[in-house]
C-alpha cells in the first residue's frame, strides 16, 4: 500500500479547478440567490431590506399561482405522455424488424430531440398559424375541427404539450430502448415455458427489470419538464393571457424585464423547492416500486 | 401479420414525425411567391437558393455560428478536463474531506440552472462581461454531473492498471492521461456529445446574456430574426433555420450510432 498522505496535494490539485468553479457559478449564487429574495432591487437604486415581503407576494400575486399550475399541468402531462408513450415506441422497436425499418423508425422518432428548441418553436408557430399553417389546413380537411391553436386560452397549452412531444419523446424513448435491451431474453423464456403470456411476461418480467429505467426517465422528465422555457417565450410570450406561463417564464420577466431582482430570487426559489420536493418524494416512493 | 400491421403504424408514426423537418426545408427552397401554399407543395417547383441568400441581409449568420460553435468547443473541452480530473481524485485518490466535498457536489445536481442565473447576470454585468460570449462558457466549465458521471466511469476501470504505473514510478498526470482517459474514451465520448449538443442548442442562458447581433448564438439568432422580419416574408427565416437543422442532421446520420449511445449511456448511468 502507498503512503495515503502523497495523495493530498495532488487531490486537492485535480478538484482544485472544479470546486473553484463550483463555488463561484454554484454554490455562491445558491447562497446569493437566498439573500437576494429578502431585498427589493431593481439593479440601480441602493438595494433596499424587505424581509419576507417577496415571499408574501407569491402567495397573493395571482399570476404566479398561475404559472406554478401551468408549469405542474405541463409536467405531469409531460411524464404520464412521455413514459407511456416512449414505452409503447420502445416495445414497438424491440421486436423483430427489418433493419431498415428498425433503422427508420428510430432516426425519425429521436431526431427532433437533437433541434434546438428555439428551431422546433419557430418550426411549429408557423406549423400551428391560422392562415397558412399546415396543421389547421389537414386538420380541416380531414374534416376535423380545428381553431387558433396558440391564441386559445383552453388550447394555447395543451398544444405546447404536444409539440412539447414533437422535440422530447425521442429521448425518453431511446432510454426506454436501452433499459429494454437490457432485459435478460432467459427471463422471457423461462416465463413462456410456464405458460405466462404475452400482457403477464410484460408485468411480471420486463416492467420489474426496466423499472430502474424508468425511474429515471421520470425523475430526468420531470425536472425538465418544470424548467420548461424555450417554446413559451418563443412561440406564446406566456400568452393569451397567463394561459401558458411557466415559472420560470416568470422569473424570466421578473428578473430581466421589468428588473425585481429580489422577486425573481424568491420566484428561483420556489422552482427549485418544487423540484426537489418532487425529486425526493419520487425517490421515497421508489422503495415501492424500483427493483434495485 | 400482426407485426407487419404494428410496423406499418410505427412508420406512418414516423412519417409525420420527419413530416415537419420536410415541410421546413421545401419552404426554405420555395420561391417566396410559392411558399406557404395550400395545401402545402412537398416538392419545391423550382427549387430556389434565393431565400438562403438574403439570411445574410438581415442577421450575422456566419458570426452568430461561429459564437455557437466557440462556445460550444470551449464549454465540451473546459468541462471534459476539471471533470476528468476531479472524477480521477474522487476514485483514485485519498484525501481528507474527499467524501463530503463529492456529497456537496451531487447534491447541487438539483440545483436548476434558472436559479443561479439572477446572480451570475448580476455578477457578469458587475464585471462587464454580460453581452460577451465569455458569460456563457466560462459558467458552463463545472459540470456536476460530468463529474458524476466520470467518477463512475472511472471506478469500472480496473485498479491494478494504475497501480502498475505506480511502481514504474509514474506521477499522476501521467496516469490519468496515459491510462485512464484512453479507457474511458467510450464515456468521455458519451459524455462530450451530450455537453456538446446541450450548449449548441442552449437557448435560455444566451437569451438572457446576449443582446448585440453580433455576440449572439444561433438559436437566440433565429428568433431574433424572426423578430426582425415581423411580418416579412417568413420564408427567409425558415431558410435560416434550415441552415441551423440540416448540418446537425447530416453530424446525426454519419454518428448515428455514437449520438444514440451518448443519451443512453449518459442516461443509464446516471
Amino acid at each position: 500500500m502507498k503512503p495515503q498522505r502523497r495523495d493530498w496535494l495532488p487531490g486537492y490539485l485535480f478538484i482544485s479547478p472544479a470546486v473553484l468553479l463550483f463555488v463561484v457559478f454554484v454554490a455562491g449564487p445558491l447562497v446569493a440567490a437566498f439573500g437576494l429574495s429578502l431585498f427589493h432591487w431593481d439593479l440601480l437604486s441602493t438595494p433596499e431590506f424587505a424581509g419576507l415581503d417577496n415571499f408574501h407576494q407569491l402567495v397573493t400575486d395571482s399570476a404566479t399561482i398561475r404559472a406554478v399550475v401551468n408549469t405542474f399541468v405541463f409536467a405531469i402531462a409531460s411524464v404520464v405522455t412521455h413514459i407511456g408513450i416512449g414505452m409503447l415506441l420502445a416495445l414497438g422497436v424491440h421486436r423483430t424488424m427489418t433493419r431498415g425499418t428498425k433503422y427508420f423508425v428510430r432516426t425519425a422518432y429521436f431526431f427532433p430531440f437533437l433541434v434546438s428548441w428555439a428551431a422546433v418553436a419557430l418550426i411549429w408557430k408557423y406549423a400551428l398559424d391560422p392562415t397558412f399553417g399546415l396543421v389547421t389546413h389537414y386538420l380541416s380537411s380531414v374534416g376535423l375541427p380545428t381553431t387558433n391553436w396558440l391564441a386559445s386560452p383552453t388550447w394555447a397549452l395543451p398544444t405546447l404539450i404536444v409539440v412539447d412531444w414533437w422535440h422530447t419523446i425521442g429521448y425518453t424513448f431511446i432510454i426506454l430502448l436501452a433499459g429494454l435491451q437490457t432485459v435478460p431474453a432467459q427471463l422471457h423464456e423461462a416465463a413462456r415455458v410456464d405458460g405466462a403470456n404475452a400482457w403477464w411476461r410484460f408485468w411480471s418480467v420486463t416492467l420489474p427489470v426496466m423499472s430502474p429505467t424508468i425511474f429515471f426517465a421520470t425523475v430526468i422528465t420531470f425536472i425538465g419538464a418544470f424548467q420548461i422555457f424555450d417554446p413559451m417565450v418563443i412561440m406564446t410570450q406566456g400568452g393569451p393571457d397567463g394561459a401558458t406561463r411557466s415559472i420560470v417564464q416568470y422569473t424570466y420577466e421578473k428578473g430581466f424585464q421589468s428588473f425585481e431582482v429580489g422577486y425573481a430570487a424568491a420566484l428561483s426559489l420556489v422552482l427549485f423547492v418544487v423540484i426537489m420536493l418532487v425529486t425526493g418524494l419520487q425517490f421515497r416512493l421508489s422503495r415501492r416500486w424500483v427493483h434495485s | 401479420m400482426k407485426g407487419r400491421l404494428l410496423d406499418l403504424v410505427l412508420v406512418l408514426g414516423g412519417l409525420l414525425m420527419i413530416a415537419p423537418l420536410v415541410w421546413l426545408i421545401v419552404t426554405a427552397l420555395a420561391e417566396p411567391i410559392n411558399a406557404f401554399q395550400l395545401p402545402p407543395q412537398w416538392i419545391p417547383q423550382p427549387p430556389s437558393l434565393q431565400n438562403f441568400q438574403q439570411v445574410p441581409d438581415l442577421i450575422p449568420f456566419a458570426r452568430m455560428a461561429w459564437n455557437s460553435l466557440q462556445i460550444a468547443v470551449l464549454t465540451t473541452a473546459g468541462a471534459l478536463l476539471t471533470s476528468a480530473l476531479a472524477a480521477y481524485a474522487f476514485s483514485r485518490l485519498r484525501f481528507p474531506g474527499r467524501d463530503q466535498i463529492f456529497s456537496v457536489l451531487l447534491a447541487a445536481l438539483v440545483v436548476p440552472v434558472q436559479l443561479t442565473v439572477v446572480p451570475i447576470f448580476i455578477m457578469m454585468r458587475w464585471l462587464h462581461l454580460t453581452d460577451t460570449t465569455v458569460a456563457i462558457w466560462l459558467p458552463a466549465l463545472v459540470n456536476v454531473f460530468g463529474i458524476f458521471f466520470l467518477r463512475q466511469y472511472i471506478a469500472s476501470i480496473p485498479r491494478e492498471l494504475d497501480e502498475a504505473a505506480i511502481m514504474d514510478g509514474a506521477g499522476h498526470f501521467w496516469i490519468l492521461f496515459r491510462v485512464i482517459l484512453p479507457l474511458a474514451r467510450p464515456g468521455l465520448t458519451a459524455l462530450g456529445i451530450f455537453v456538446f449538443e446541450a450548449s449548441w442548442n442552449n437557448f435560455f442562458w444566451p437569451y438572457i446574456f446576449l443582446s448585440s447581433p453580433e455576440k449572439m448564438t444561433l438559436p437566440v439568432g433565429l428568433v431574433s430574426l424572426q423578430g426582425a422580419i415581423g411580418g416579412g416574408p417568413a420564408v427567409v427565416l425558415f431558410a435560416a433555420i434550415t441552415l441551423v437543422v440540416l448540418p446537425i442532421l447530416v453530424l446525426f446520420l454519419i454518428f448515428q450510432r455514437s449520438f444514440i449511445a451518448s443519451i443512453a449511456t449518459t442516461g443509464l448511468r446516471a
